[in-house]
């Protein structure tokens, strides 16, 4: 009995101490310059570009900061997705961080005080001159958590955005010409279905046919539409126009057979490999794929951006976040400013990726200074509409349900309409009370 | 009157009257108790109270981040009125099929061939060949054969090709896309998993049947099926049991193949209630109707569970005859 009380003493001793230190982490606003540590996690594969270029990032800081020392974590996308906030909320977490953007990740995180407010950081280290408007959407966040406007809770230094790949091979077997227009589109697409060739490669379980459905819904959209949307300033009608025409297009894309019946089924992998394999010879997908399909397709290939679009799916990138708990700030927004220098920018862009603030100029490669170029493009005419299935938490699942139904015909694309409709309206309500 | 007598002069201390406990073997059984606290703290740790939490969770409005708040029952009025709810219960009843009925007559079926026929025309080590055949499936992670099925079930996958190669082409069809036909092929693989775990156990049930009995109803003129019916059904009917019981638990609970295979889908197709509640709880972020959905499945899963070992110890009354 005696040796169990002296147990329950010991377990007790060492939970009070714990928790005696734990108190004094949370009394540091962490604004620490003395810092000889800066714990750094994200989820970029070592040869991507973007983990090209921070590796150069973080060889930069180290000479820059001698005496620091920078532990890398690299984790998995799904690992820091479902634990972020358990990860952020205790004193076991990084000092930046890669994170996802968007309300129901980093909003959500800053709403409940998170995450560092980077406001005066991104002004006074000049960031928001290096990032455009539609950009800085994603990078900012109301008192509940919903992007678009309020402070700064991170960061992006990479961009992505959706565009049409097409198998230039297969175009000119088939006498087809790169469209400039919605209608040379059609007329390109009805080339291919004449000679027996499904012109659009597409995957019904998974994000494309979403994405698709939006870029149609952009074609008659405008900034209004994008902000009532994503950023719920005024209610949406699913049974007009732009949304009522992405699903009747889409509807009638597939009845014509540019969209095959039977891909209901097919995930964004089966699309991407029927691409690289010659089998399809277009894809509206994002450029997260460009660096696959440069070092994986063997056909001539290249990209052009949504006929007639000027709003395009897409957004930043994922986006550094400085948890409110991190000890070691001052170091954290040194590290970011690195990563938005034009030498860390043009690494990326020259290794396939999107950087956000790149002098196309710099970029070696004529196709990948295209693929920049058009993003500049985008991005620097407010073009960036976000994705679909940003809006509400879970809307990612409610749109692959109702568009599988709009390929395989069980559903009428008004049919549709009224599925993903009664969850964005109980999700925006979930959100903002209303 | 000479036995009454009798009667009354027996001693009253010849009266089989059980002993009464001595305080030394009172001690001696509580000690017992003490063997039992590893599991029970383990029971506590890992069963009792993530159960007590989630229980709690169910009860609130939660993000999974910051404060839960305290609603009630709201969740569970919620539920009631909640299609998809209701729709990945109808879905549950075809997993019955697929995983409990299915599994457990044609088990039952292909064990007896296995032991009463193959067994004895051919070697018994064909039948115990056959048997480990069946059972392949059950070795497979469930998620890497929901992969492969995906794969095949796919529109330019192997069973098209196979349709095709038949010259059945007409039939190729997205099997997994079309909501006709996305529930029954999931079916179709959950039959494909489940079926050797009852032909394991209803073969290893067969070999503990006395062979005397088959062989008296077979001087008796019993047919294969009479032998059937009146021997080898009612001798493994605990084996019945456990397997119907088992079975009935992972289709209550089946999640695996529904998220290799179709995500629920299309349009909730296959949804079931676990996948519902993963979707809820991580995908929506509505951690406390998601934890909701985790009571209304644990609530069925215990109550089913309670009425099977309740029907298998009647029947074991029963045929011991009180």
């Amino acid at each position: 009995m005696q040796r169990f009380r002296r147990l329950v003493a010991a377990i007790a001793l060492a939970a009070t101490a714990t928790t005696t230190v734990a108190a004094c982490g949370g009394g540091d606003n962490g604004d620490n310059s003395d810092a000889k540590v800066l714990k750094l996690w994200h989820y970029e594969s070592e040869n991507s570009a973007m983990g090209i270029g921070w590796n150069r990032a973080i060889e930069i800081f180290k000479s820059e900061h001698p005496g620091v020392e920078v532990r890398f974590e690299r984790k998995a996308f799904e690992q820091i997705q479902q634990n972020a906030g358990m990860i952020i909320n205790s004193s076991e977490g990084p000092d930046i961080m890669e994170y996802n953007k968007g309300n129901a990740t980093a909003g959500l995180l800053s709403s409940q005080g998170l995450l560092a407010d980077l406001s005066s950081e991104a002004d006074k280290r000049g960031w928001a001159g290096k990032l455009s408007p539609s950009l800085q959407t994603t990078a900012r966040y109301s008192d509940k958590g919903v992007m678009g406007s309020g402070k700064w809770f991170g960061v992006p230094n990479y961009g992505e955005y959706v565009t049409v790949y097409y198998n230039k091979d297969l175009f000119q077997q088939n006498g087809v010409k790169v469209p400039t227009t919605m209608a040379e589109m059609t007329a390109a697409m009805d080339t291919f279905v004449g000679k027996g060739v499904t012109p659009l490669g597409m995957a019904g379980a998974e994000y494309p046919a979403g994405q698709l459905f939006y870029q149609l819904a952009l074609s008659k959209g405008d900034r209004q539409f994008v902000d009532n949307y994503q950023l719920y300033k005024n209610p949406v009608d699913f049974k007009a126009d732009p949304l009522k025409y992405g699903a009747d297009t889409f509807a009638q894309w597939v009845q014509k057979g540019y969209v095959a019946k039977n891909s209901a089924s097919l995930k964004a992998e089966d699309m991407g490999t029927a691409f690289i394999g010659g089998k399809v010879p277009m894809i509206v997908s994002g450029s997260w794929w460009y660096g696959r399909f440069k070092t994986e397709m063997k056909a001539n290939w290249d990209t052009f951006l949504f006929p007639g679009n000027t709003l395009q799916a897409g957004s930043s990138g994922n986006l550094w976040v400085v948890p409110e708990n991190s000890k070691a700030k001052s170091l954290a927004y040194d590290f970011i400013d690195i990563t938005l220098r034009p030498e860390i920018q043009d690494l990326i862009g020259n290794n396939g990726g999107v950087p956000v603030a790149a002098d196309a100029s710099k970029i070696s490669d004529p196709k990948d200074r295209k693929l920049i170029e058009d993003f500049n493009t985008v991005s620097k005419s407010d073009g960036l509409a976000f994705y679909p299935d940003w809006p509400v938490p879970g809307y990612y699942d409610v749109l692959v349900s109702g568009f599988q139904g709009l390929i395989n015909g069980s559903k009428s694309p008004d049919q549709v309409l009224d599925t993903i409709a009664k969850p964005y309206a109980d999700g925006v309500k979930e959100i903002t009370g209303k | 009157m000479a036995v009454s007598e009798t009667v009354a002069a027996t001693p009253p201390a010849a009266t089989p009257t059980p002993p009464a406990p001595s305080r030394r073997r009172r001690g001696r059984n509580a000690a017992y108790w003490l063997y039992l606290l590893p599991g029970a703290a383990l029971f506590l740790l890992v069963i009792g109270a993530p159960l007590v939490g989630t229980l709690y969770l169910s009860l609130t409005k939660w993000s999974g981040i910051g404060d839960p708040r305290w609603v009630g029952l709201d969740n569970y009025q919620q539920l009631l009125h909640d299609d998809v709810f209701w729709a990945s219960f109808r879905n549950t009843v075809w997993m019955l099929v697929a995983m409990v009925v299915v599994p457990t007559l044609l088990g039952l079926l292909l064990a007896a061939v296995l032991f009463d026929v193959i067994g004895r025309r051919f070697k018994p080590r064909t039948a115990a060949a056959l048997r480990a055949a069946f059972y392949l499936p059950q070795v497979l992670p469930v998620v890497v054969a929901g992969i492969v099925w995906g794969w095949i079930l796919r529109p330019d996958g192997a069973f098209n090709s196979l349709l095709d190669a038949v010259g059945l082409g007409a039939l190729r069809h997205d099997w997994l896309g079309d909501p006709g036909t996305a529930l029954p092929a999931v079916m179709a693989v959950m039959i494909w998993v489940q079926i050797g775990y009852p032909v394991v156990v209803f073969m290893a049930a067969l070999q503990r049947v006395d062979p005397e009995l088959y062989e008296a109803a077979e001087v008796d003129g019993a047919n294969w099926l009479h032998r059937f019916r009146a021997i080898t059904l009612p001798q493994i009917r605990p084996e019945t049991f456990v397997v119907a019981l088992t079975c009935t638990i992972a289709a209550l609970k089946v999640f695996g193949p529904i998220f290799a295979l179709t995500r629920g889908g299309p349009d909730n197709a296959t949804n079931v209630p676990s996948y519902f509640a993963y979707y809820t709880f991580f995908k929506k972020l509505q951690v406390g109707y998601g934890s909701a959905i985790s009571m209304v499945l644990t609530l069925i899963i215990v109550v089913v569970a309670g009425i099977f070992i309740w029907m298998q110890a009647r029947s074991e009354r029963r045929d011991r005859g009180f």
